[in-house]
């Protein structure tokens, strides 16, 4: 095992960014956050995607969540995507013709969260 | 047709930064703005970073054609489609196929034409008036709008599942009075083009101290508006003329200025009137420009004296209050002339 498992969070909430970032940080997750798609798409550029795997709100400004996922699928097609919701139906049905692996509505367990997250993980990249 | 995103501040570099990101993506974008802001010349260079540059760009105005009228001209129609279809007429989804199509003001789009459109993005299919026939479109969609489309929604005027289709990116142009860094490159870029298009009039650039005034100026027609500026300035020739055209005093943020109470505006007419001459009228230097510019530096020597009194010269709180830079308050402290009360001989420095 040794080496943590990668995860960027991209939301443009502050309070949630901090609770998911303290709670998978704890979990043992290496964890890199930023506050929109733009910010989120640069950190996965200078990183070369070596994420394991994202997750990402879908409302927020300049590149909305479904944006970051389509660009992410087409550049990157191996890292798992996880879109968190609160806004109704139609962002979500657009994360899912996105093809995000999983989409979660809020509100949430971050326990639901984790084993979601360890499921994604343990899934071979292929099948993806 | 190629027009650079010109600009220094931070909001232009971003929008740079995020067409760099997201131009080969092919995904819808919704550019908001107010007018004049450049919301067509950021979607020429989504198109121009894109992999689909070459293809067609094809762009039409919603709000400039009555609801059947532009229904035609996105999705086209078969001959005999109705009274007067004598030729099929290809519609600019068609035109803009493998390119892109620009919806410019998309918040005055009715709502049918919303879940045609709707039924476009969805499908990537549509069927001219008159046909039955489904044709399959590649069309990348950038909308453009200076309406609050939230609001539109609240108010039942736009669907909220378009919304949400169109705005996979957002791109949101500032008006100018908010990035007055980029009014000098802004300026400079203009004079130069405007300069090798036309022989004549060539263009001066403004002086520093008139520049600062432009950079003060509140732009309600943002770039636009400087654009027509210049090229009245083309016309004119003289930068202080066009600059105290501008009216820097209009703007609203600023009117409300407490003004000292020893003044006495109905005197002012006869005061400046004086200083021109007992029969000035009559004279060669007698002007209404003048008399405007005089009246102007002379209420602002007023207002900025007692601003100045009132936070005992503390130059860069006056500076805040008047809402103008710290190194315009200096200037106009020395070109109005005011003088520190308690050391009448010091200079202003």
């Amino acid at each position: 095992m040794g080496k943590s498992n990668k995860l960027l969070i991209i939301d443009d909430n502050e309070e949630v960014l901090t609770s998911l970032y303290e709670y998978l940080s704890q979990k043992k997750y290496q964890v890199i956050s930023a506050s929109n798609g733009l910010d989120g798409l640069k950190l996965l550029d200078a990183e070369k995607g070596e994420f394991d795997l994202i997750i990402t709100d879908l409302v927020m400004p300049n590149i909305s969540g479904v944006g970051v996922i389509s660009i992410v699928k087409k550049k990157y097609p191996t890292i798992p995507v996880i879109a968190i919701t609160g806004w109704g139906e139609h962002p979500e049905a657009l994360a899912t013709e996105a093809n995000a692996d999983i989409v979660l509505e809020k509100p949430f367990e971050l326990s639901e969260l984790d084993k979601l997250i360890a499921g994604l993980l343990s899934t071979p990249k292929s099948k993806i | 047709m190629k027009i650079p995103l010109i600009g220094v501040s931070q909001s232009i570099e971003r929008i740079r930064e995020l067409i760099k990101h997201v131009a080969n993506a092919g995904l819808n974008v919704v550019i908001s703005g107010e007018s004049g802001v450049g919301k067509e010349v950021v979607a020429q260079n989504l198109y121009l970073n894109s992999s689909r540059r070459g293809k067609p760009f094809v762009k039409v105005n919603c709000a400039a054609l009555p609801e059947g009228l532009l229904e035609s001209e996105l999705f086209g129609y078969e001959r005999g489609a109705f009274t007067g279809a004598e030729r099929k007429k290809r519609g600019k989804f068609e035109l803009a196929h493998e390119g892109v199509l620009f919806l410019d003001e998309i918040g005055d789009m009715s709502l049918p034409l919303q879940a045609k459109l709707l039924h476009v993005l969805q499908s990537g299919e549509f069927a001219p008036l008159g046909s039955e026939k489904e044709i399959k479109t590649d069309t990348w969609v950038i909308a453009a709008t200076n309406q609050e489309l939230e609001q539109h929604i609240k108010n039942g005027k736009f669907r909220e599942d378009l919304y949400y289709r169109l705005n996979i990116i957002k791109i949101y142009i500032p008006p100018l009075r908010n990035r007055p860094e980029d009014i000098p490159s802004l300026l400079d870029y203009y004079i130069e083009s405007y300069n090798s298009q036309f022989d004549t009039n060539q263009l001066a650039k403004p002086s520093n101290r008139i520049m600062e005034k432009l950079m003060a100026y509140h732009w309600p027609g943002n770039v636009r508006e400087l654009q027509n500026l210049l090229r009245r300035m083309m016309v004119v020739g003289d930068w202080e003329e066009i600059v105290e055209e501008l009216s820097i005093t209009a703007n609203p943020q600023r009117s409300s200025v407490p003004v000292k109470p020893t003044i006495e505006s109905s005197s002012i007419v006869a005061d400046i009137l004086k200083l021109q001459g007992e029969n000035s009228t009559g004279s060669a230097s007698f002007s209404l420009k003048k008399i405007k510019k005089k009246t102007l530096d002379r209420v602002e020597k007023e207002v900025i004296s007692y601003i100045l009194d009132q936070t005992g010269w503390n130059r860069s709180k006056a500076a805040k209050i008047l809402k103008i830079s710290y190194k315009t308050l200096l200037y106009k402290i020395t070109d109005l002339n005011i003088i520190h009360p308690m050391n009448s001989h010091d200079k202003a420095d």
